[in-house]
């Protein structure tokens, strides 16, 4: 998402414009945005980034910054889809304990790699006047 | 590809830094026998937990491939945490 793009969300979100000039502003916008490339598709993201930083903490501001493959994540999901029936039971039981009541059962390996493929989309932002969080792929 | 570099690089409260460049095939080599034992018992335990060793190992490869390229890196206050697979 480019700069202008999160201003207009962020006027939005703000009450300061209505839906509908957000939405004419984001088209105006879109339109200035320069053609893709001779390849024509958008560049797949390979990345998932997390960013924090942090100025609470006893002792000091504190920072992470996680590069993962999203590659690795999708053959992490296929070497879960090992896991045994009696191994899924129990973690069925737990999370039913944690007031998670989840079927790990139901969750084939394809829905879970359509959940990865979607995470091209993802951008999370998390704004604190001490603490700021980025969750996005590139 | 395999890793090839593994760079872990750390510094301690007191300001003492550390950096360690570890080359994976060459150390992998070393430990071959190990690693034998370590895929034997794992074949085992996957006999023992009915699930398909073929089908483990693939998995295994395949996160080992996708590694390259992941980093992690942690800083609070004085301590600071970098590991960094290429």
């Amino acid at each position: 998402m480019n700069e202008e793009r999160r201003q207009i969300l962020q006027m939005l979100a703000e009450n300061r414009i209505t839906a509908d000039e957000a939405e004419r502003l984001l088209d105006a916008v879109g339109r200035e945005l320069p053609e893709p490339g001779p390849g024509g598709a958008k560049a797949r993201p390979k990345y998932l980034r997390v960013i924090m930083n942090s100025e609470e903490g006893d002792e000091g501001p504190s920072k992470i910054n996680i590069r993962v493959p999203l590659r690795l994540l999708r053959a992490g999901v296929r070497l879960a889809s090992l896991m045994p029936p009696v191994a899924i039971t129990r973690a069925n039981e737990e999370l039913a304990r944690a007031g998670v009541p989840i079927d790990l059962a139901e969750l084939k390996p394809q829905q879970l790699e359509e959940l990865v493929d979607a995470l091209d989309e993802l951008t999370f932002d998390l704004d604190d006047p001490r603490n700021t969080m980025r969750v996005f792929c590139e | 590809m395999i890793p090839q570099l593994v760079t872990v690089r750390w510094r301690r409260p007191t300001g003492h830094r550390r950096r360690a460049w570890i080359p994976v095939v060459p150390v992998a080599l070393v430990l071959s026998p190990l690693l034998l034992l370590a895929v034997l018992g794992g074949v085992v335990a996957c006999l023992v937990f009915r699930i398909s060793p073929t089908g483990a190992l693939v998995g295994v490869a395949r996160v080992l491939w996708a590694l390259p390229g992941t980093r992690f890196e942690m800083e609070y206050g004085r301590t600071a945490v970098l590991v960094s697979v290429r």
